[in-house]
């Protein structure tokens, strides 16, 4: 690629350009960390670390998103092998037809889904604790999941499936033993992906979780904002908390960012 | 083990396996996704409240009072316009940072970084991050502006009617991880012969890219085409924390819409027959998009 520069003038101007560009990129960081300062210096960041805010820690936000995360990437993972595997290897009358309308659901938005998320969760006493976000959010991640671990399962061969019965292997002893450990690096993947969805994810705590003790870091953006208002002096400890509240997720990109960028390129769009 | 005339053939096994493989899946889409759907349809027919102590049935009232709701088509429209607004972006700067940033200036990691690093953060997040920094008293680019003596152009940004819609495009634009990754992933398994050939015959950067790299790179920019038509529908966060939907619904999209008639509660049939049309919009959407894409793999099989 080093060619696309081989001339001198164009490498200048290319040059120009991206470093304009990552100029304005900049933007917005600088401003988060400009405005953080503001006021008070470094004491906005020392409020919202010692100090809780709309009645829960920073620590305990984090606490929350780790626990939803956890449990969201547990599940989706878990069903979605169950699945992708069936759909990869075993055989049911209509099963290309039942895929495609399990893939569909992937166009489902959170919003479209509200009301009768709210009723589900209501009946089930679910409502107000962790599960009341896991578990929908299992739901609407599982369309993409089950898409990964199809396509990964598709690309192992079926020979090991004849051979494994012939010795008299169950089905459910494949699964464990052979196509399951060969499917590792796309469970990974996606297992990285949910954890990172589930960071991002906003809707659904700000619907169904109003405990302050349960509140989770991407909420957090805009439960902080209600609690420190618009006055000058709390302009830079809402800052400061933005700063604070990216640091899980950033870390969590910058650690996983193998498995996203395998994940979200190679398992979920089919070529 | 029972195997079906089918199944032998093709060397899979039965159905019983299937079913037991599947029933945790048919668990989930049964209590949320069906459940979900049948709960639309059937109460959009009715005019009710939360509680659906008190139901009558309205037949397609509720679906004429969203159609004749101008709020409810300018939600739609913008969906669709900023979905818009982010192909562009990733056809366009998504491809030029992917490939500059692929010859590897100096600093190449701190600059993925910058582009990559806000697209994978929670959009709450950045969202926030602009709606405090477009803020007209105390924002950072107004108050950037008065200090450099421009404080003319100190604008409301997130209030004024044209600059609302075109603050929140500009956080659809900012967000362009995603098609840098998949035009990254596409040039990782280019072939360079070609570039080479260009180069010797004295090709310069823009005829590489215009002639050599754009049509190289179309698998990324159908993924990109795939991808990005449905992100309209999921960007809630972006326009809810910006501007809210305002001013005066001017950037409202159908996440927004749906979110403020079913937190307020009053006719849920209204919201249900809201949430069936956006719903049967974004499946449709979809399922054309796996028509396309299933005949696309048929021809490249043959």
């Amino acid at each position: 690629m080093k060619l696309l520069v081989a001339r001198r003038s164009d490498a200048i101007l290319l040059g120009v350009m991206l470093f304009v560009m990552a100029g304005l990129w900049m933007v917005p960081i600088i401003s988060a960390l400009n405005r953080s300062l503001v006021f008070n210096g470094t004491d906005n960041y020392v409020k919202i670390l010692t100090e809780p805010t709309a009645g829960v820690t920073i620590y305990q936000t984090y606490l929350n998103s780790s626990i939803i995360a956890a449990g969201h990437a547990f599940l989706v993972v878990t069903v979605s092998s169950l699945a992708g595997f069936a759909f990869s290897k075993l055989w049911l009358p209509g099963m290309n037809w039942l895929y495609y309308v399990v893939v569909v659901c992937l166009a489902v938005p959170a919003t479209a889904v509200i009301v009768p998320l709210f009723h589900t969760l209501k009946s089930l006493g679910l409502l107000d604790s962790y599960w009341a976000v896991i578990l929908p959010e299992t739901a609407l991640t599982l369309p993409f999941g089950v898409l990964l671990m199809r396509n990964y399962f598709d690309s192992l061969p079926n020979d090991y499936m004849e051979a494994a019965m012939i010795d008299g292997a169950s089905i459910r002893q494949v699964f464990r033993f052979v196509y399951l450990p060969m499917a590792r690096p796309a469970a990974i993947n996606l297992g990285v992906l949910c954890v990172m969805w589930s960071f991002q994810d906003f809707l659904l705590p700000l619907l169904f979780i109003t405990k302050p003790e349960l509140t989770t870091a991407s909420m957090a953006v805009s439960t902080f904002k209600q609690y420190l208002s618009f006055t000058p002096d709390n302009i830079g400890k809402y800052n400061a908390s933005l700063v604070l509240l990216a640091i899980p997720a950033l870390i969590l990109v910058i650690a996983g960012q193998r498995f996203i960028r395998q994940g979200l390129t190679s398992g979920g769009i089919k070529e | 083990m029972a195997l079906t005339r089918q199944g032998r053939r093709s060397g899979r096994p039965g159905v019983r396996a299937a079913l037991v493989f599947l029933i945790p899946l048919a668990v989930f889409y049964g209590t949320f996704y069906l459940y979900s759907f049948w709960f639309l349809i059937s109460t959009s027919f009715l005019k009710t409240d939360i509680t659906q102590s008190n139901s009558t049935f309205v037949g397609l009232q509720n679906y004429e009072l969203v159609l004749s709701h101008d709020l409810f088509w300018t939600a739609l429209f913008n969906t669709f316009a900023f979905s818009i607004v982010a192909i562009i972006a990733g056809l366009t700067i998504a491809f030029f940072l992917a490939v500059v940033l692929a010859t590897r200036p100096r600093g190449s990691r701190f600059l993925y970084a910058i582009f990559l690093l806000p697209s994978l953060m929670p959009m709450s997040l950045v969202a926030s991050v602009f709606a405090v920094m477009l803020e007209s008293r105390f924002g950072f680019v107004n108050e950037g502006l008065r200090a450099i003596g421009l404080g003319g152009l100190a604008q409301r940004w997130l209030v004024d009617p044209t600059l609302a819609w075109g603050s929140v495009a500009m956080i659809f634009v900012y967000v362009i991880g995603l098609p840098i990754m998949y035009y990254t992933a596409d040039l990782a398994t280019m072939n360079v012969s070609l570039i080479e050939a260009a180069v010797v015959d004295g090709a310069g950067a823009r005829q590489l890219l215009r002639f050599i790299l754009y049509p190289a790179l179309s698998g990324a920019r159908r993924t990109i085409m795939t991808a990005v038509p449905l992100m309209g529908f999921r960007a809630f966060e972006i326009v809810f924390l910006s501007t809210g939907g305002g001013p005066a619904g001017r950037t409202e999209i159908a996440g927004t819409y749906l979110y403020t008639f079913a937190t307020s509660g009053t006719n849920v049939g209204y919201v249900s027959a809201a949430s069936v049309i956006v719903l049967a919009i974004a499946l449709l959407i979809a399922i054309l998009q796996l028509h396309r894409q299933h005949r696309a793999d048929r021809r490249a099989a043959q």
